[in-house]
Parts: C-alpha cells; structure tokens; sequence
C-alpha cells in the first residue's frame, strides 16, 4: 500500500516483457472456439463478457445469472461494466454511490484545478448524458442528505489520491475502452478502464486505475489483473501496474508480472467455459460466501442461508 | 472487382445514387424536408427501419452538440489546431498529449481575434467551436471537463491505434483549421433536400484522378457500430460522391480493440454504400406517410432503449426472449 497514485508514477515502474502476449491470445482463441462449441455462440449472437460478469461466473454462477434478469440501473449496453460494490443499503443507493465517485475521479483526471464535489461530479455525470443519480436524489428528497454527505466524505478521501494534477505527459483518460474478441467474434469481453495512464504512444509504461466507492477487499485485485490483460492484448503491450483506488482511503498497487497476466486469462478462460456450460443448460452452481449477503436469490437458495448461518453460529 | 476508373466508377454512382434518391423522394406522399444521410441515420435505417420512420422530425435532425456528440469533432479540431501550430513554427509537430491539445484548441478559441493573446493562430470558426465558445461564456465548466474526458478519448484512440508519428500524407477530414479539410459531402442537385455526409476522419494519400487515396474512419469503440463492411461500404459511397473520385480502400481503426483493418474499395461495396444511402432516403420518404409500424420492424438488443417498444409486439416478444437469455447467457 502507498499513500497516493503520485508515489507510483514517481517510482520506477517496468511493464512485463511482451513476447508472451501473443501466446495468450492464442491460448484463449482456442479455448473460446472449444467454448463456443458447447455454448452454442456466434459472431451475431456472441458471449458478452465483462470484468463483473467474469467474477460473477467465477464467485458463484447461479447469482450471476440472476444479476444479469436484474433491471440495468444506469442504462449500460451489453458488456459494459457497472460500479460499485454492494453496501448494506438498497441496490439504487448502491449504484448512485458508485457513480457520484466515478464520476469524482474522473472529473478530477481531466480537471484537475477544479475542486471536486458532490455537485460537481453531478454535473459531470449529467452533462455526460447521464441523468440516472440526479434523478435517484431527487426521488430520495430529504432523505438523499445522508447519500450525499456519505458520498462527500468518499470524494474528499479519494481528492487525496493523487488522481487530480498527473502530469499531462502521463496522457491521462478517463473510461477508456477496451475489448477483446475471441473465437471469430463469438466471445467478446468488454470493459472502460476508469483512468488509464502511459502506455503507448506516450513512452512511459502503462498503469491501470480502478476507482472503487466501498470498502477495500482483496477480491477487488481481479479487475485491475483482468484489464491489465485486455489492455496488453489489446496494445501489444502490457502495463507495469494496476492501482486500485477506494473511497475508504486504501491504494493497492500491483506490479504487473507475466505471472498475473497468465492468471488472469486463466481466469478468463475457466469464466468462458462456465458460460459455456450455462448456455447449454446446464443448471448453475451455487458457491456460497461472503458474497450471499448480499445475494438478490438469498430468499430462495438454500446453500446461501445456510452459509450465512453457520457464519452467524462461528461469530458466535 | 476492383474500380479501375476511379473518377468514372464516380461519376456513374452519382447518377446511380440521383436517380434512386429522386425515385424515392418521387413516392413520398408530401414534400421531404432536410435529409442528412450520416453513418448514424444509415445504422438506424438499416437495423430498424421502423425505429428510424418512427423518430420523427426532430429525431432526424441533428440533435445539437453535447460532450458524448462532439467528442470526435473536438478532438479532430484539437489535433488539427496542434499540427498547424506546429506548421506554423516551422517544426515537426510533437506527440499531442489529449488533455493539453484540448484545453489549448479551447483557449485558442476563446482568444481568437485577441490582439493581445500573442502569437497563437485562431481556429477557423467551425459549429463545434462556436458551441464551445457559447458552454465558456456560461460558465457550465461541467460541460467542458466532459467535453475534454470525451475528446481526449478520441484523441488518444486515434494516435494511439494510427502511430506516432501520424502515417505520411495523412489529412484529417472534418476538422477546422488550415491542418484539415472539410469531409466530404454530397447534394444530388442544388434543389434537393438531401445531403450524404461521409464521415471519415482523415485521408491518407492525395486525391488524383487514379485514385489510391484512403478513407480514414476512426470508432472510439465498436460493439454497436455494426458491422466493419457496413461501415466502409458507407463511408466509400459517401467519399466517392462527395469528392468525385473512388477511394482505393477504407481503413477502419477501433480504439477499442485496437484493430485496424483495411476494406478495399470494389464495385459490390460501392453498391452495399449506395443500397445504405438510398435506404435512408427511401425510409424517410415512407415515413411522411407512415411512421412507426410494427411490422417494418427488426427486433434486436435495440429494442431495450426503444421508445417505441410500448407500441411493438415484435419487440416485446423479441423482449420476452431476452429476458430468458442476455448476452450469450440465460437468466434466472
């Protein structure tokens, strides 16, 4: 852990060899096509992958499926990532908070001399198109005062992160896209990297950051790893590093190796042939953990309210 | 087949792409107001055709500008001022970081005409920049930051996926600016409403009368930017009537993917173009008579963000059906 994303890019940073990037390429072309057989995909009808549906496959796939039946509460297209982790507050308030410090960052990553508040990043968002939090905060009326304070105090901590004054030479962007086809266009897995500095053309290596609105996790690692990997097979190059920014005052970062790359498309791969077995019809599996707290099918599954039980009873 | 007589292949399309618009203009019920025949209108009118009838007048006109909209036009003019300044010093021009090439194209706009802002070249006027101008003077700083997270994208994808430097002979298209020229567009005759606009970004190459030039068409991202061959057989129709001579190919890059993949220019993509042209013109000559109807339909991941979806059995059942499987995957 260091103190701002400042140390980092003032530090020595070496992005990992890329002579073993077009072998991962090739490794995940092969399985996606393997993949494609079962699931029955095709470049009009493809697999549409993103950072959180790849978690979700691999932390549980029967809740995966049903967060995807869930109504898309910011309007994203297919393949696009949502933000923010679950809190213990309703889904709505959930996602508005992720999106007000989204937004925070970004403002901050391309204006750095304004300071950055609620109001702000609203009208960032809502000149952006996106009208989704200020309409959620005036449905909440009175009762958005504690939404917005919270998020004040996310946003204040995240301004001391040393995202608002990077150097222009770092050629910050923010929501940067990226996406990865697979199996002639059957597999497709897409993202927006919240800020993407360096990497080519610039000269300076590539670094990856993730802007997260909860609590810090050690789970939340697997998306910088997953971006670092699209980023490199999508420049040929990989980044040197992915830093995790979170609204709790933590900055992870993490030193791109080729080892991590592997992983990660080790990841994707296994994320691929789980989807591959769901659209055959295969029923899900249920993986309960921590995860189940939060669970939108924790009413009618079973495993789930027994882990959370015997969580409860090893508490007690 | 390939076109060996770029300016002949040219001139018969014009005829061609004339006759089938004035055919369709002729069946429409009342006068045609202003067609602006873009990517955008062709997408739509060939995906859903009742989507696009359905839009109405103020769907079809331009929108006005917003940061999402003026993201590639900021971003061109961002890089045309950036070249040009350099031209204008007598140097190579350097690699443009996106946020400094925008704010100084901003402030050069803002300046232009001020004797004492010194030596900077205005920008020549263009619509994007009178709105940027109008955005400062209202002081809606909010617009401009996503204005310059939108540009700056565009920007950074262009460079990015193009090189640095920019390929030789490369022009940028749709720019203001003594470092660009204006996209090339097209009228059947003076008196007709319709306007083929290409949006191509940039050319590679000089126009001569054998052709060999290369359309440029850069896509930030492309999931829903439909198919590559769609999108340069457009583009090589909309180029080939607008200046008069056919391209040699069309390079279509995505900065998302990271891709750029040449599309030569043969006589079935010119013909793919004119259909997509004259689609466009046919659906809203249809729609002064019938708007939406569900029947013209074409259901598709569309349907989600439809307004008309309320009115469109086909859509609901093709909604029903997503709501059991997205994106490759069921739902449970």
């Amino acid at each position: 852990m260091v103190e701002a994303l400042g140390d980092v890019l003032a530090g020595p940073l070496h992005a990992p060899s890329a002579d073993g990037i077009a072998a991962l390429r090739a490794e995940l072309d092969v399985a996606a096509r393997a993949a494609t057989v079962v699931g029955g995909w095709s470049e009009a009808e493809p697999l549409r992958l993103s950072k959180h549906l790849v978690t979700g496959l691999l932390r549980c796939p029967r809740r995966a499926l049903s967060e995807r039946g869930e109504r898309n509460p910011r309007g994203q297209a297919e393949g696009q990532e949502r933000t923010g982790p679950c809190e213990d507050r309703g889904a709505g308030d959930d996602v508005v908070m992720g999106s007000m410090v989204d937004a925070a960052a970004k403002l901050a990553t391309v204006s750095p001399r304004q300071s950055v508040t609620v109001d702000a990043a609203l009208a960032f968002l809502t000149a952006l198109g996106d009208t989704t939090v200020a309409d959620h905060l005036a449905d909440l009326g009175p009762a958005a005062a504690r939404l917005i304070a919270d998020a004040a105090a996310r946003i204040d901590r995240l301004a001391r992160s040393g995202l608002a004054g990077v150097d222009p030479g770092w050629w910050p962007r923010v929501e940067d896209p990226v996406r990865v086809v697979l199996a002639g266009g059957a597999v497709t897995v897409a993202g927006r990297i919240d800020v993407l500095l360096g990497g080519p053309p610039t000269g300076r290596p590539g670094v990856i950051v993730e802007v997260k609105s909860g609590r810090w996790y050690d789970g939340m690692r697997a998306d910088g790893h997953l971006y670092a990997l699209m980023v490199a097979l999508r420049d040929g190059e990989a980044p040197a590093s992915a830093v995790t920014i979170v609204s709790d005052g933590t900055t992870n970062v993490e030193p791109i190796r080729p080892a991590l790359l592997q992983h990660a498309a080790e990841r994707l791969d296994e994320a691929i042939g789980v989807a591959a077995r769901l659209a055959a019809g295969e029923p899900p599996a249920m993986s309960p953990g921590a995860h189940c707290q939060h669970c939108p099918v924790r009413p009618d599954c079973t495993v789930g309210r027994g882990w959370r039980l015997e969580a409860a009873e090893d508490r007690s | 087949m390939t076109v060996d007589d770029p300016v002949g292949t040219a001139d018969r399309l014009r005829a061609a792409v004339a006759e089938q618009i004035a055919g369709a203009l002729a069946g429409a019920g009342v006068p045609v107001g202003d067609i602006y025949v873009g990517w955008g209108a062709a997408l739509e009118a060939a995906t859903c055709a009742a989507r696009y009838r359905g839009r109405g007048e103020l769907g079809w006109a331009f929108p006005g500008w917003s940061p999402p909209l003026a993201g590639g036009a900021c971003g061109r003019a961002a890089l045309a001022h950036h070249m040009a300044q350099a031209d204008l010093a007598g140097r190579p021009a350097t690699l443009p970081t996106p946020l400094d090439a925008i704010r100084t194209w901003m402030r050069a706009l803002r300046t232009a005409g001020d004797a004492s802002a010194g030596g900077a070249p205005p920008p020549e006027r263009s619509s994007v920049g009178d709105w940027i101008c109008e955005t400062w003077e209202a002081g809606d700083f909010a617009t401009l930051a996503a204005v310059a997270a939108t540009a700056g994208r565009w920007l950074a994808g262009f460079v990015r996926v193009l090189g640095w430097p920019l390929p030789a002979q490369l022009t940028l298209l749709n720019a203001p600016g003594p470092a660009a020229v204006a996209a090339p567009s097209w009228r059947p005759d003076k008196a007709s409403p319709v306007t083929v606009a290409c949006g191509a970004d940039a050319r590679l190459g000089r126009v001569t009368r054998a052709g060999g030039f290369v359309l440029v068409v850069h896509r930030v991202t492309t999931a829903d930017d439909g198919a590559i061959r769609d999108r340069a057989a457009f583009e090589a129709a909309a180029g080939a009537l607008g200046i008069g001579v056919v391209p040699a190919s069309v390079l279509v890059s995505g900065g998302d993917t990271g891709e750029r993949v040449t599309a030569p220019v043969d006589h079935d993509l010119l013909a793919l173009g004119a259909d997509r042209i004259a689609a466009v013109v046919s659906q809203r000559a249809i729609a002064t008579e019938r708007g939406f109807e569900p029947a013209d339909s074409t259901p598709s991941t569309s349907c989600r963000h439809c307004d008309h979806l309320a009115e469109c059995p086909p859509g609901q059942a093709w909604m029903r059906l997503a709501e059991r499987w997205r994106g490759g995957l069921p739902v449970n």
